[in-house]
């Protein structure tokens, strides 16, 4: 590879069209897979699914042996213990993605707090950005790699649930579940988009995790006192998943939520984007 | 030929001037360094050529793409700590090194193997780079910057941070890489930067001081040196002090400055200055040390560079 004299060397170099290029959407699937394989290799792929299953399962077991529990403790009279009513399956439902509230919440933001910002504050994104590589691309790679854990994760979390539910209550309908299931996982994917989006504003990993968890509890909580205002507030969704497995319809309301969030993932990439490309690294 | 030309390119953070008013060009092939001391602008000025950075005014033109995929693709950047993916092995950074670059999973599988043995990693490179000393990392950090053969490659301070093992073998490295290639290189160490380049850039306070082809510099800012070491007695301290007091009325003197034990003079006529001295030391009969005519050297003409500004 060593020329012998400099001209023939950078002639070389030189001659390489750049048409050679692969094309940015064979580029944006590199970054992708490379995070799939960082997520498989940091076993995040394993413990996220993981404990998503976990509370999901624990939520329809507990509730199953909750009079057995109470009994054994015996700190109630049996006659109380007769009248606990047992839950309906789709009450049971409805109760594990509670569960999903606080810990589901706190574990997507975790999870996804060092993707942009610890790729910044290491220098890897400004050295990726030199390349061939887009800014949005850089993002939006990121992005899918947290759609597809996220979603993965909870799926898996909530067909836990489900069939236990199942097992132990009595079925709930496809239906209802596949829409929770899309109603919840959206807001889950929103709280992981914030974070992206706050990990390429701020400085630290931990910051932008807390300020993801800021913004979505916030957001549920104004979301609850207003709701007639705030109908279209992704902070909404989980109640219309709960409403959607106990009978209630949900509906257009659901549907403008749902529709509304998307516009802010589309808008939480952008502000990313903007933000890596004025400061793609930390110092 | 020309490959990047930089015309009157200014850089402002807030209020502060980093970089003000720089115009320079890289030929072809030639080995640049970017020199000045620590906040000169360097860095800055580095991220500004890679595209990482955009000018606040001024521009950067790149011989031949227009387009910023196919400039991205031109060129190879190194920055001054390496960023790797510490959970990769050697090998798989590398090839997604070069798909990132845009190419093809075959050539920079094969590319990247080259690359390995090229900087001696091919022991490590099924290794986790997390475990990798400072000197290897750099080495793949330069290999990564060379995997999709860019026609410029860009390295930001390559060597300041290694013992002297790794920075011998970065440098053995960078000096086959400028057969090849048109490199473009920032330090702070003056030794290496006239070991290894054709033209040199000198950089303070975020403006040019000098710049030009290194024999040219050397040429036209090349002083004769006269150095002179005594014994250190009082008797001859005193004498120096008398005669660099009485410099005035000597013609030959440019610049004369009193060291420990002798003085170190610039002067503009060395057989006068010869003359002179031998038979004024004589006269005075002062025991000599030591008595050296050289040049002023780059260190010199740095320093000069940097206090001028």
């Amino acid at each position: 590879m060593t020329g012998p004299d400099k001209m023939a060397g950078s002639a070389l170099a030189a001659d390489r069209p750049a048409s050679k290029l692969t094309s940015p959407l064979v580029r944006w699937w590199v970054l992708y897979r490379k995070e799939m394989l960082e997520s498989l290799r940091s076993f995040k792929l394993l413990w996220m699914p993981l404990v998503f299953i976990l509370i999901g399962a624990m939520q329809p077991v507990m509730l199953h042996m909750l009079p057995d529990l109470l009994a054994s403790a015996g700190s109630l009279p049996e006659s109380v213990l007769h009248e606990i009513p047992r839950p309906q399956a789709f009450e049971v439902l409805a109760q594990t993605l509670g569960q999903y509230d606080t810990m589901g919440a706190l574990i997507t933001a975790l999870a996804f707090m060092a993707v942009v910002s610890g790729e910044r504050a290491s220098g890897t994104a400004a050295l990726m950005l030199t390349k061939p590589i887009s800014a949005a691309a850089f993002i939006t790679s990121k992005w899918a790699g947290l759609l597809t854990i996220t979603m993965l994760s909870f799926s898996a979390g909530y067909a836990a649930a489900w069939y236990y539910t199942y097992v132990l209550f009595g079925a709930v309908g496809a239906g209802k579940f596949l829409g929770s299931l899309l109603l919840y996982g959206l807001w889950l994917v929103f709280i992981g988009t914030c974070t992206l989006l706050f990990g390429s504003l701020l400085k630290s990993g931990a910051a932008a995790a807390f300020a993801a968890l800021g913004t979505a509890a916030v957001l549920s909580i104004v979301s609850s006192l207003y709701t007639e205002q705030l109908a279209w507030s992704p902070g909404r969704l989980p109640s219309y998943a709960s409403a959607l497995l106990t009978g209630g319809d949900p509906g257009s309301a659901a549907a403008g939520a749902a529709a509304f969030t998307v516009v802010c993932l589309i808008a939480a990439c952008a502000g990313a984007v903007a933000a890596l490309r004025t400061k793609p690294s930390v110092d | 030929m020309e490959l990047m030309r930089v015309e009157n390119v200014t850089k402002t953070f807030g209020t502060t001037q980093a970089v003000k008013d720089i115009s320079f060009s890289i030929g072809e092939g030639r080995c640049v360094a970017l020199l000045g001391p620590n906040g000169a602008g360097k860095t800055t000025t580095i991220r500004m050529l890679t595209g990482l950075l955009k000018p606040t005014s001024g521009q950067i033109r790149f011989a031949g793409a227009n387009e910023a995929d196919a400039f991205r693709a031109s060129i190879g950047y190194l920055p001054q700590t390496p960023p790797l993916y510490g959970w990769m092995n050697g090998l798989e950074f590398l090839v997604h090194c070069g798909r990132a670059s845009g190419m093809t999973a075959k050539a920079a599988t094969t590319a990247a193997k080259e690359l390995l043995v090229r900087v001696g990693l091919e022991q490590a490179g099924k290794r986790r780079v997390g475990g990798y000393s400072g000197g290897m990392k750099q080495r793949l950090g330069l290999a990564q910057a060379l995997i999709h053969k860019p026609r410029l490659i860009v390295l930001d301070e390559p060597v300041s941070a290694l013992d002297p093992v790794g920075r011998r073998e970065v440098l053995e490295l960078l000096r086959e890489l400028k057969r090849e290639t048109t490199v473009l290189f920032s330090t702070h160490v003056l030794p290496d930067a006239e070991e290894l380049c054709d033209d040199v850039i000198i950089v303070a306070a975020g403006k040019v001081a000098v710049q030009g082809a290194l024999p040219d510099i050397r040429r036209e800012h090349q002083q004769p040196v006269l150095e002179l070491q005594t014994d250190g007695s009082a008797l001859a301290m005193s004498w120096v002090d008398r005669w660099l007091a009485a410099q005035a009325g000597k013609s030959y003197v440019v610049e004369g400055t009193r060291t420990a034990d002798g003085f170190r003079l610039v002067v503009s006529d060395v057989p006068a200055a010869q003359r002179d001295l031998l038979q004024a030391l004589a006269e005075a009969d002062i025991a000599v040390r030591r008595m050296e005519f050289g040049h002023t050297s780059l260190e010199d003409l740095f320093m000069k560079a940097v206090a001028s500004q």
